[in-house]
């Protein structure tokens, strides 16, 4: 609850901010204040502490499991507003309003790591949809963001009317719209309500497949990552996307089992098909962003590995798996957006004229393609555990983990570019801070690639 | 046939009419005003169900404030009928092609229930469309949902401020 009315009331005040305070720097300290202030009322929650204590009527239920997601997407969202302060700030002096609409993002998605009501779960995604449509648009003058934000607006809204309408079938099969387990289970002879609960689970996942990106439902992808400004596609991309996965997981880790065997059927043809349209499609991409458009899919069918089965490692990988592809892509579009153009030529001979830069870039690049050593190794070995923890049969293992070796191709064609290509990157300049920061970024990803239990060890004690 | 099933498939076959007809026409104008009908229609079918509160604010909001808001926009951009976009013959299909699998899923949903079937609409009470039970499940059961959908309105609201900002 605390972090839901914190962030909350950060919004508003950031609102203010945009007509009383005209500095930009300013602006950006009071955001990165109100995060650790956020931060420290999660904390407070965590250990018992509450702003306000009441009953939801079984709206919300605060686990030491959300409430911690919610401390690790506001770390990472501190990370994210540190870095890219200043290129938010060049959006027609608005930056107060854009940070006032990341608050709303993350009360959207402290709700969707808490919610026990199928209607708490409307509203979240809602809450982490509309700013978004915003900040894809941000960049009014460019005729592409435009149409990326309409695009976004209208596919959003059709998702979430057919979310309703799923969330509508289970009301009426069940008769609540509690996230219990399922009264109604096919061993018992598919009573009539049985078809309409499946009817509804059904909808509801693809509405959720469509907020996460994943195929068939993912063509708005690239058209959106591609045309909304680089800084907001590199949130969209990390922290909107991993609370989606969160809730995702929360709905059907209870109600999976109402679907029977046509579950694994559905979740392992959208598995597939995923890592084949992400994988295969980005290798012929000639523009970074959009080829990291469809990487972005190719992870979301790694991350829909938890969704198979209920097991604590399905619980902790997606936690690693969230941070770690939040924080590697954070960094790989913070290099991007200091690029003058999106193509691979840009990148040409960085590794002659910054070494450094150069060489975060790659460990980025090793962590989304789950080399050893960096974080996305384990981030990987652990869903794909948890597909076999769940029972999955070895066919599908060895599906991902040969597209897990295509994404390998496409990553490396930049490292290729930045360290066997000669040539002049064109760049805006990089400020030493900024470049500093990212190689904070990458540090932490080589800590998580050698102590991956950091980051969820702090769930048990 | 009683009053209320004449009635019920009256407003049913009004609805479908209508909302065919909103799909085909060719003027916008034309698609609108039978877009106002449908709603007229549901908002009957709210009533037969018992919920008076709700057919009223349909009427109010969708059939009034937001359909004024269509035709606003509508005329404004001053869209033309002849200029509306072709689409190719495969978009087509395959709209048709999951539309109707949709259609024979829902179809088959209710032929399925043989529990649904010629039962009427259970009516425990007749206040419970009324607004004062409204207001009261609003404050009482779904106030924490009622309450955080400010936030929703709030940033929409932020966010209009955005767009609208020179």
């Amino acid at each position: 609850m605390n972090a839901i009315i914190v962030s909350t009331l950060l919004g508003v005040i950031m609102m203010f901010c945009s007509w009383g305070i005209k500095s930009q720097k300013t602006q950006h300290t009071i955001a990165l204040v109100g995060l650790f202030v956020l931060i420290l009322s999660n904390l407070a929650q965590l250990n018992g502490w509450y702003v306000i204590d009441f009953d939801t009527k079984g709206m919300l239920a605060f686990t030491r499991y959300g409430l911690y997601i919610n401390t690790l997407f506001f770390l990472i969202t501190f990370i994210y507003i540190w870095l890219n302060g200043e290129e938010i700030a060049k959006f027609d002096n608005q930056a107060a309003d854009f940070y006032a609409l990341f608050f709303f993002i993350l009360c959207g998605a402290s709700i969707l790591t808490s919610f026990d009501n199928l209607l708490m779960l409307f509203i979240g995604i809602e809450i982490l949809s509309i700013p978004l449509y915003i900040l894809t648009g941000a960049d009014k003058k460019n005729l592409f963001s435009n149409e990326a934000a309409l695009k976004y607006f209208l596919m959003g809204s059709f998702s979430t009317g057919i979310l309703l309408l799923g969330i509508t079938f289970i009301y009426g099969a069940t008769g609540s719209f509690h996230l219990v387990e399922p009264i109604l289970r096919p061993s018992d002879g598919l009573p009539q309500e049985q078809m309409i609960l499946s009817a509804g689970l059904l909808l509801v996942f693809a509405a959720m497949n469509f907020k996460v990106s994943a195929a068939p439902f993912h063509f708005w992808t690239p058209d959106v990552y591609d045309g909304a400004p680089t800084v907001f596609t590199s949130f969209m991309a990390t922290i909107v996307k991993a609370a989606g996965f969160i809730a995702f997981i929360t709905i059907f880790n209870s109600q999976a089992k109402a679907l029977g065997y046509t579950w694994i059927l559905v979740l392992s043809f959208v598995i597939i098909s995923t890592l084949l349209v992400g994988n295969i499609v980005a290798v012929f991409q000639r523009s970074v962003k959009r080829m990291l458009a469809y990487s972005s899919i190719a992870q979301a069918g790694f991350m829909l590995f938890a969704l198979y089965g209920k097991s604590s490692f399905a619980q902790e990988g997606i936690i690693l798996y969230s941070v770690v592809y939040s924080l590697a892509t954070i960094g790989i579009f913070g290099v991007l957006i200091k690029m003058k153009e999106n193509s691979f030529e840009a990148f040409n001979g960085l590794a002659k004229t910054k070494p450094l830069l150069a060489f975060v870039t790659t460990i980025f690049l090793f962590s989304l393609a789950g080399i050893p050593l960096t974080g996305g190794f384990f981030a990987k070995y652990y869903m794909l555990n948890s597909l076999y923890a769940a029972g999955a049969g070895l066919w599908l293992i060895i599906i991902a983990i040969l597209f897990a070796a295509v994404s390998v191709f496409y990553y490396f064609k930049l490292v290729q570019a930045m360290y066997f290509t000669s040539g002049e990157p064109s760049m805006h300049e990089v400020p030493k801070k900024y470049t500093y920061t990212l190689l904070l970024i990458a540090i932490l990803l080589l800590i998580l690639g050698a102590f991956p239990s950091v980051v969820f060890n702090y769930l048990y004690f | 046939m009683n009053i209320l099933e004449i009635l019920f498939f009256a407003l049913s076959a009004l609805a479908i009419i209508s909302a065919v007809m909103v799909l085909i026409s060719k003027n916008p104008i034309h698609s609108v005003l039978w877009l106002i009908l449908v709603f007229f229609a549901i908002s009957g079918h709210y009533i037969l169900l018992n919920a008076q509160f709700l057919a009223i604010v349909n009427i109010i909001v969708y059939a009034g404030a937001i359909m004024v808001l269509f035709l606003f926009v509508m005329m404004l951009m001053n869209v033309k009928k002849d200029k509306e976009p072709q689409k190719q013959l495969w978009v087509k299909l395959t709209g048709v092609i999951a539309g109707g699998s949709f259609l024979t899923l829902l179809i088959a949903l209710v032929k399925q229930n043989t529990s649904f079937q010629g039962r009427d609409v259970l009516l425990k009470d007749g206040s419970i469309g009324l607004i004062h039970p409204l207001g009261q499940a609003l404050f009482t059961d779904f106030v924490v949902p009622f309450e955080i959908s400010s936030v929703l309105f709030l940033s929409a609201m932020v966010g209009a401020v955005i767009i609208g900002k020179k």
